[in-house]
Protein backbone atom coordinates (compact mmCIF):
# COMPACT_ATOMS: atom_id res chain seq x y z
CA UNK A 1 0.00 0.00 0.00
CA UNK A 2 1.50 3.27 -1.16
CA UNK A 3 1.81 5.83 2.15
CA UNK A 4 -0.59 8.83 1.38
CA UNK A 5 0.03 12.07 0.18
CA UNK A 6 0.29 15.39 2.80
CA UNK A 7 -0.71 17.32 0.44
CA UNK A 8 -3.72 15.45 -0.75
CA UNK A 9 -5.26 14.83 3.40
CA UNK A 10 -8.09 17.40 4.60
CA UNK A 11 -9.71 17.53 7.36
CA UNK A 12 -12.24 14.72 6.54
CA UNK A 13 -10.33 12.45 4.46
CA UNK A 14 -10.69 8.95 5.13
CA UNK A 15 -7.51 6.67 5.71
CA UNK A 16 -7.35 3.42 3.49
CA UNK A 17 -9.42 0.81 5.98
CA UNK A 18 -8.59 -2.74 6.89
CA UNK A 19 -10.46 -5.51 7.16
CA UNK A 20 -9.19 -9.32 8.95
CA UNK A 21 -10.53 -12.57 10.02
CA UNK A 22 -9.94 -13.69 13.61
CA UNK A 23 -9.02 -16.77 13.63
CA UNK A 24 -7.94 -18.73 16.69
CA UNK A 25 -4.36 -19.59 15.01
CA UNK A 26 -3.72 -16.17 15.26
CA UNK A 27 -4.49 -15.61 18.24
CA UNK A 28 -2.09 -18.71 19.85
CA UNK A 29 0.52 -16.79 17.71
CA UNK A 30 -0.01 -13.67 19.27
CA UNK A 31 0.33 -15.55 22.80
CA UNK A 32 3.49 -17.21 21.58
CA UNK A 33 5.09 -13.73 20.04
CA UNK A 34 3.85 -11.52 22.87
CA UNK A 35 3.83 -13.83 25.83
CA UNK A 36 0.47 -13.12 27.21
CA UNK A 37 -0.87 -16.74 27.58
CA UNK A 38 -3.90 -15.00 29.75
CA UNK A 39 -6.35 -18.59 29.46
CA UNK A 40 -9.62 -16.37 28.63
CA UNK A 41 -7.86 -16.22 24.80
CA UNK A 42 -6.17 -19.79 24.89
CA UNK A 43 -8.37 -22.41 26.68
CA UNK A 44 -12.40 -22.43 25.78
CA UNK A 45 -13.41 -24.52 28.84
CA UNK A 46 -11.80 -21.59 31.24
CA UNK A 47 -13.21 -18.62 28.81
CA UNK A 48 -16.26 -20.42 29.08
CA UNK A 49 -16.40 -19.88 32.45
CA UNK A 50 -15.77 -16.19 32.75
CA UNK A 51 -17.82 -13.23 31.89
CA UNK A 52 -16.70 -13.54 28.15
CA UNK A 53 -18.49 -16.47 27.81
CA UNK A 54 -15.69 -18.21 25.83
CA UNK A 55 -12.73 -17.51 24.00
CA UNK A 56 -11.66 -13.67 23.14
CA UNK A 57 -8.59 -11.88 20.57
CA UNK A 58 -5.97 -10.35 22.65
CA UNK A 59 -7.16 -6.47 22.86
CA UNK A 60 -3.62 -5.64 21.62
CA UNK A 61 -4.09 -7.63 18.45
CA UNK A 62 -6.98 -5.68 17.05
CA UNK A 63 -5.27 -2.19 18.33
CA UNK A 64 -2.39 -4.06 15.92
CA UNK A 65 -4.54 -3.61 13.65
CA UNK A 66 -5.17 0.17 13.78
CA UNK A 67 -1.43 0.22 14.17
CA UNK A 68 -0.94 -1.62 10.81
CA UNK A 69 -3.21 1.39 8.86
CA UNK A 70 -1.54 3.90 10.79
CA UNK A 71 2.14 2.42 8.94
CA UNK A 72 0.35 1.70 5.58
CA UNK A 73 -1.08 5.24 5.85
CA UNK A 74 2.24 7.70 7.19
CA UNK A 75 5.14 4.91 6.80
CA UNK A 76 8.40 5.59 8.91
CA UNK A 77 6.40 8.89 9.95
CA UNK A 78 4.39 6.53 12.52
CA UNK A 79 7.06 5.00 13.66
CA UNK A 80 8.90 8.25 15.14
CA UNK A 81 5.99 10.52 15.99
CA UNK A 82 2.67 8.03 16.28
CA UNK A 83 0.62 7.87 19.59
CA UNK A 84 -2.81 5.76 20.42
CA UNK A 85 -5.30 6.69 23.01
CA UNK A 86 -8.28 3.99 22.43
CA UNK A 87 -10.68 2.49 24.38
CA UNK A 88 -11.80 -1.03 24.07
CA UNK A 89 -15.65 -1.93 24.13
CA UNK A 90 -16.35 -4.76 23.29
CA UNK A 91 -14.02 -8.28 22.68
CA UNK A 92 -13.19 -9.48 19.41
CA UNK A 93 -13.88 -13.15 18.96
CA UNK A 94 -12.70 -15.98 16.80
CA UNK A 95 -14.64 -16.11 14.14
CA UNK A 96 -15.26 -12.09 13.86
CA UNK A 97 -14.15 -9.85 11.25
CA UNK A 98 -12.96 -6.89 12.12
CA UNK A 99 -13.07 -3.83 9.91
CA UNK A 100 -10.72 -1.08 10.82
CA UNK A 101 -11.34 2.98 9.50
CA UNK A 102 -9.74 6.05 10.34
CA UNK A 103 -10.47 9.72 9.46
CA UNK A 104 -8.69 12.93 9.80
CA UNK A 105 -9.92 14.90 11.89
CA UNK A 106 -7.82 17.61 12.16
CA UNK A 107 -4.31 19.19 10.86
CA UNK A 108 -2.07 21.43 12.08
CA UNK A 109 0.97 23.35 11.20
CA UNK A 110 3.49 24.63 12.95
CA UNK A 111 6.73 25.86 11.98
CA UNK A 112 8.66 22.35 12.22
CA UNK A 113 6.36 20.09 11.89
CA UNK A 114 2.29 19.11 10.82
CA UNK A 115 0.27 17.15 13.34
CA UNK A 116 -2.30 15.20 11.46
CA UNK A 117 -5.09 14.07 13.97
CA UNK A 118 -7.56 10.64 13.24
CA UNK A 119 -10.65 9.18 14.50
CA UNK A 120 -10.08 5.38 15.10
CA UNK A 121 -12.72 3.08 14.72
CA UNK A 122 -12.61 -0.57 14.71
CA UNK A 123 -16.05 -2.38 14.37
CA UNK A 124 -16.83 -6.06 13.89
CA UNK A 125 -19.29 -7.95 11.07
CA UNK A 126 -22.32 -6.87 12.94
CA UNK A 127 -21.38 -3.29 13.26
CA UNK A 128 -20.61 -3.30 16.92
CA UNK A 129 -17.68 -0.82 18.33
CA UNK A 130 -14.43 -3.34 19.31
CA UNK A 131 -12.06 -0.29 19.78
CA UNK A 132 -12.49 3.85 19.26
CA UNK A 133 -10.21 6.40 20.05
CA UNK A 134 -7.87 8.70 18.07
CA UNK A 135 -4.06 8.82 17.18
CA UNK A 136 -2.48 11.39 16.29
CA UNK A 137 1.08 11.45 13.89
CA UNK A 138 3.94 14.32 14.06
CA UNK A 139 5.51 14.51 10.26
CA UNK A 140 8.36 16.86 9.98
CA UNK A 141 8.06 19.78 7.56
CA UNK B 1 9.41 -13.68 37.98
CA UNK B 2 7.73 -17.06 39.64
CA UNK B 3 3.82 -16.44 39.85
CA UNK B 4 4.64 -16.78 44.11
CA UNK B 5 6.46 -13.09 44.09
CA UNK B 6 4.30 -11.29 42.01
CA UNK B 7 2.27 -8.76 43.80
CA UNK B 8 -1.39 -8.33 43.66
CA UNK B 9 -3.58 -4.96 43.33
CA UNK B 10 -3.59 -4.61 47.42
CA UNK B 11 -0.20 -5.10 47.56
CA UNK B 12 0.87 -2.04 44.92
CA UNK B 13 1.36 1.59 46.22
CA UNK B 14 0.59 4.40 43.53
CA UNK B 15 4.59 5.61 42.67
CA UNK B 16 5.28 1.96 42.96
CA UNK B 17 8.22 1.63 40.07
CA UNK B 18 8.95 -2.45 38.93
CA UNK B 19 11.91 -3.62 38.49
CA UNK B 20 13.15 -3.18 35.08
CA UNK B 21 12.94 -6.35 32.45
CA UNK B 22 14.77 -6.26 29.14
CA UNK B 23 14.32 -8.79 26.01
CA UNK B 24 15.88 -9.29 23.25
CA UNK B 25 13.90 -8.41 19.87
CA UNK B 26 15.12 -11.82 17.72
CA UNK B 27 13.86 -12.22 14.38
CA UNK B 28 11.98 -15.00 15.53
CA UNK B 29 9.92 -13.16 17.79
CA UNK B 30 9.04 -10.69 15.03
CA UNK B 31 8.38 -12.95 12.44
CA UNK B 32 5.75 -14.68 14.96
CA UNK B 33 4.58 -11.56 15.35
CA UNK B 34 3.79 -10.32 11.79
CA UNK B 35 2.61 -13.67 10.93
CA UNK B 36 -0.34 -13.43 13.90
CA UNK B 37 -1.58 -9.91 12.74
CA UNK B 38 -1.31 -11.11 8.60
CA UNK B 39 1.30 -7.38 8.77
CA UNK B 40 2.51 -7.37 4.83
CA UNK B 41 4.51 -3.58 5.02
CA UNK B 42 7.70 -4.02 3.59
CA UNK B 43 9.27 -1.53 6.63
CA UNK B 44 8.83 -4.94 8.89
CA UNK B 45 9.43 -7.78 6.21
CA UNK B 46 12.62 -6.36 4.56
CA UNK B 47 13.98 -3.83 5.95
CA UNK B 48 13.91 -5.46 9.63
CA UNK B 49 12.26 -2.94 11.85
CA UNK B 50 9.99 -3.90 14.53
CA UNK B 51 6.66 -2.73 14.32
CA UNK B 52 5.80 -0.35 16.94
CA UNK B 53 3.09 -3.04 18.38
CA UNK B 54 5.45 -5.61 18.93
CA UNK B 55 7.18 -3.33 21.09
CA UNK B 56 3.91 -2.30 23.04
CA UNK B 57 3.60 -5.95 23.10
CA UNK B 58 6.74 -6.69 24.87
CA UNK B 59 6.50 -4.20 26.97
CA UNK B 60 2.45 -5.53 28.03
CA UNK B 61 4.91 -8.64 28.75
CA UNK B 62 7.02 -7.12 30.82
CA UNK B 63 3.93 -5.59 33.10
CA UNK B 64 2.18 -9.03 32.74
CA UNK B 65 5.74 -10.21 34.64
CA UNK B 66 5.46 -8.40 37.30
CA UNK B 67 1.88 -8.16 38.38
CA UNK B 68 -0.64 -10.62 38.39
CA UNK B 69 -4.16 -9.24 37.77
CA UNK B 70 -6.92 -11.75 39.01
CA UNK B 71 -9.19 -13.56 36.69
CA UNK B 72 -11.92 -11.26 35.54
CA UNK B 73 -9.81 -8.24 34.93
CA UNK B 74 -10.14 -6.29 31.57
CA UNK B 75 -7.73 -4.32 29.79
CA UNK B 76 -10.12 -0.84 29.09
CA UNK B 77 -7.73 1.33 27.88
CA UNK B 78 -4.79 2.14 25.85
CA UNK B 79 -2.47 4.88 25.35
CA UNK B 80 0.80 4.46 22.82
CA UNK B 81 3.84 7.08 21.76
CA UNK B 82 6.07 5.74 19.63
CA UNK B 83 9.48 7.79 19.34
CA UNK B 84 11.84 5.82 17.54
CA UNK B 85 12.12 2.75 15.60
CA UNK B 86 14.43 -0.24 16.44
CA UNK B 87 15.81 -2.83 14.78
CA UNK B 88 15.46 -6.52 14.83
CA UNK B 89 18.15 -7.96 17.08
CA UNK B 90 18.29 -4.65 19.71
CA UNK B 91 17.41 -4.92 23.39
CA UNK B 92 14.39 -3.23 24.44
CA UNK B 93 13.92 -2.57 28.30
CA UNK B 94 10.26 -1.81 29.91
CA UNK B 95 10.08 0.01 33.35
CA UNK B 96 6.55 0.05 34.44
CA UNK B 97 4.85 2.07 37.35
CA UNK B 98 1.47 2.82 39.16
CA UNK B 99 0.17 5.82 38.08
CA UNK B 100 -3.53 5.52 39.72
CA UNK B 101 -5.57 3.28 41.88
CA UNK B 102 -9.64 3.68 41.78
CA UNK B 103 -12.20 1.89 43.45
CA UNK B 104 -15.84 2.48 41.71
CA UNK B 105 -18.07 0.36 43.79
CA UNK B 106 -17.69 -3.55 42.59
CA UNK B 107 -14.70 -2.20 40.45
CA UNK B 108 -11.26 -1.31 41.04
CA UNK B 109 -9.07 0.49 38.33
CA UNK B 110 -5.52 0.45 38.16
CA UNK B 111 -3.38 2.51 35.43
CA UNK B 112 0.61 1.38 34.82
CA UNK B 113 2.78 3.40 33.26
CA UNK B 114 5.41 1.76 30.59
CA UNK B 115 8.14 3.11 29.53
CA UNK B 116 10.48 1.62 26.74
CA UNK B 117 14.39 1.94 26.13
CA UNK B 118 16.45 0.44 23.39
CA UNK B 119 20.07 -0.15 24.35
CA UNK B 120 21.00 3.16 24.07
CA UNK B 121 18.65 3.62 27.30
CA UNK B 122 17.21 6.32 24.98
CA UNK B 123 13.36 6.28 24.98
CA UNK B 124 12.09 4.87 22.55
CA UNK B 125 8.20 4.30 23.53
CA UNK B 126 5.70 4.52 26.24
CA UNK B 127 2.04 3.14 27.32
CA UNK B 128 -0.90 3.82 29.88
CA UNK B 129 -2.39 0.68 30.30
CA UNK B 130 -5.80 0.95 31.88
CA UNK B 131 -7.43 -2.17 33.71
CA UNK B 132 -10.51 -3.09 35.84
CA UNK B 133 -10.58 -5.31 38.12
CA UNK B 134 -13.08 -7.30 40.39
CA UNK B 135 -13.19 -6.18 44.16
CA UNK B 136 -12.94 -9.85 46.14
CA UNK B 137 -15.78 -11.00 47.84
Amino acid sequence: MTPVKLNDLREGSDLPGIKKDIKQERVNQYAEASGDFNPIHLDEEFARNTPAGGRIAHGMLILAYASEMMTAAFDRNWLTGGKLNVRFKIPARPGDTITVSGKVTKLEKNEENTLIYCAILCTNQDGETVITGDATVTIKN
Amino acid sequence: MPESEKLDYDQLEVGHEFPPVSYRLDKSMVEMFLEAVEEVNSLYRDMEIVPPMALAARAMAALAECVSPPPGSIHISQELEFQSAVKTGETITCVARILRKQERGKLRIMIVGLDVFNQSQEKIAAAKTSFMLPVPD
